[in-house]
């Protein structure tokens, strides 16, 4: 196994569209069995560096590798090992569930009794079995979702590249959805690659890779991208809080200070005593939040221009 | 294999949506046989042609063509709508690859389009004459009438972007096509630049090989309009394919990007 070459593996991975750098460039290997999360504010690149691994687009600059083949010479091959997500519905409303996932099994190879028994399988894995006979017009947007993720599991690809899988759905739905991902990676070994704005989805990643104007801005396992901005974050409030966040960096607490709306996040290292007995005589605050560091931290921290820093 | 069962699922999918949409199949069919009633009965009065045939007779093989070019480019073009709902990204990022996808389109459109012509075939001989060998032949004839029709529509609809377009479609590519191609009146009587166009327009060719199908005098001979649809086939064909994967036409330009 040790010999077998990365899911996604690309070096100076880039994309221009004209004058315009939709991915300026792109480091990142992806072992086997990964659950990846891409994220970014909307124009990072994410989709593009999705449709590049998908072979939908051409480098500009750059190389990429699914299962050590490469995506813009051998597309026949990478496509064979991969099942695509986009962000938009690819669901025929003129046909049926079943005709819909038939369609395409067949595009991804699969002939007569094959076909028919993977659509089965899908259908009853993604918990469609009572909307089978259903046209797609008349899904809502939540089950033509699971229609698009079972179909692009069908085939029981090796790499799922998934833009956005539960964009616009309630949370019934996006629950549907993690559910089958993650029992398709539980017995398949599936890698996953996917995007998303709802940062709570990436928590259980095993690694989260930050994109903002095109470039990585941060690549590493959840906890240490959480960790890397403090052991504590303090959420401070009211007109006093940037004269406290200054003062928290000087006493040598703050690791991260960012300016969020009113207020300001800071990522505290070391005792938090020091930093509350500052807050308790510091004028003009409304209010001093102790919290562990999430991903919506890390993704502000890295993704906003010059950070707040007073 | 990844490709024949690519094409098969893409046929399928299409004559089942065909089948699905009434209201378009239905106008499919009467649109020919409108154009024999209300046009050819008016016509029949004062047109005046050599050998004593009826006008709608005279047009009859051209309104064959005619409905084999409106279902085989229509399905083509439907393509479009494809593009517009996210199912053409589907189909051009299967292992088939895009030629495959295009040959599913192009094969679809043929079924369709030789479908409906087939349709205003089986109701000739209320206006001319046709012998089973004849009615063969015009069969033959509409085959390759509406795969030259598919490919061309698949043609147009590399470049259309909004479902929007469709109605302008209709107007600027395939009513011309009809008007110039002597499936109404005879090449012969146009003034030289229309003659010129009926020269280069594929659909001429289309309803001469139909005429002479169905035993009306042609104007080029059965080997040179068979030599012209497929040549207009495989060049619409061919133009399609490097406008809808211009991503790979770039891959093929560049030099080799450098990989361990």
């Amino acid at each position: 196994m040790s010999g077998s070459p990365a899911a996604i593996e690309c070096s100076g991975l880039g994309r221009d569209y004209g004058k315009v750098r939709a991915l300026d460039t792109l480091d990142l290997t992806v072992a086997r069995g990964a659950l990846v999360g891409l994220l970014g504010p909307n124009g990072a690149g994410k989709t593009t560096a999705m449709l590049l691994a998908g072979t939908l687009l051409a480098p500009s600059r750059g190389w990429a590798r699914i299962f050590g083949h490469d995506v813009a010479r051998e597309r026949r091959a990478v496509r064979r090992r991969l099942g695509l997500l986009f962000q938009d519905t690819s669901v025929d409303p003129l046909l049926t569930v079943e005709e819909n996932l038939l369609f395409a099994g067949r595009l991804a190879g699969l002939g007569g009794r094959l076909a028919r028994a993977a659509v089965a399988d899908a259908i009853e894995r993604a918990g469609l079995r009572d909307r089978a006979r259903q046209p797609g017009r008349a899904l809502s947007g939540g089950w033509r979702r699971l229609v698009d993720i079972a179909r692009a599991t069908l085939h029981y690809p090796d790499l799922l590249i998934l833009d956005e899988p539960t964009v616009g759905l309630d949370p019934e739905h996006r629950e549907r959805v993690w559910t089958l991902l993650n029992r398709q990676r539980r017995e398949l070994g599936t890698t996953v690659l996917f995007s998303t704005h709802y940062l709570t989805e990436a928590e259980p990643a095993d690694r989260v890779v930050l994109l903002s104007r095109g470039r990585v801005v941060a690549d590493d396992v959840p906890d240490a991208l959480r960790s890397s901005l403090g052991d504590e974050i303090a959420e401070i409030e009211g007109p006093g809080a940037e004269r406290l966040a200054r003062a928290i960096r000087g006493l040598g607490a703050a690791r991260t200070v960012l300016r969020i709306g009113g207020g300001f996040r800071v990522g505290l290292t070391g005792p938090r005593e020091p930093v509350i007995e500052l807050a308790g005589s510091a004028p003009g605050i409304d209010q001093l939040t102790l919290r562990r560091p999430s991903l919506e931290d890390v993704y502000f921290a890295k993704t906003q221009d010059g950070a707040g820093y007073p | 294999m990844s490709a024949a069962s690519a094409i098969y699922g893409i046929v399928v999918r299409d004559l089942v949506r065909t089948t699905r949409q009434t209201s378009r199949l239905l106008g499919g069919l009467a649109r020919p046989f409108m154009w024999l009633l209300l046009v050819g009965t008016g016509y029949n009065a004062i047109a005046r042609l050599e050998g004593g045939l009826s006008y709608q007779a005279y047009i009859y093989p051209g309104i064959i063509v005619m409905a084999a070019l409106f279902g085989g480019m229509l399905t083509a073009i439907a393509t479009v709508y494809d593009r517009e709902f996210g199912m053409l990204r589907l189909m051009l990022a299967s292992p088939a690859g895009t030629v495959a996808v295009l040959a599913g389109r192009a094969l679809a459109a043929t079924l369709v389009g030789a479908a409906q012509g087939a349709v205003v075939l089986l109701f000739a001989p209320l206006v001319l004459p046709i012998s089973s060998r004849e009615f063969v032949a015009a069969l033959g004839a509409l085959v390759l009438a509406a795969g030259m029709s598919g490919m061309l529509g698949l043609m147009v609809a590399a470049r259309l972007r909004s479902v929007e377009n469709f109605a302008g479609v209709i107007n600027v590519v395939l009513f011309p096509l009809l008007f110039v191609s002597g499936a109404l009146y005879p090449t012969t009587g146009m003034p030289p630049a229309l003659r010129a166009l009926a020269r280069v327009n594929p659909v001429t060719y289309a309803v001469d090989l139909m005429r002479q199908a169905v035993g009306q005098r042609g104007e080029f001979g059965t080997v040179m309009d068979v030599a012209a649809l497929l040549a207009a086939a495989l060049i619409a064909f061919g133009v399609a394919a490097v406008l809808f994967d211009p991503e790979q036409r770039f891959i093929r330009a560049r030099p080799r990007p450098l990989s361990p």
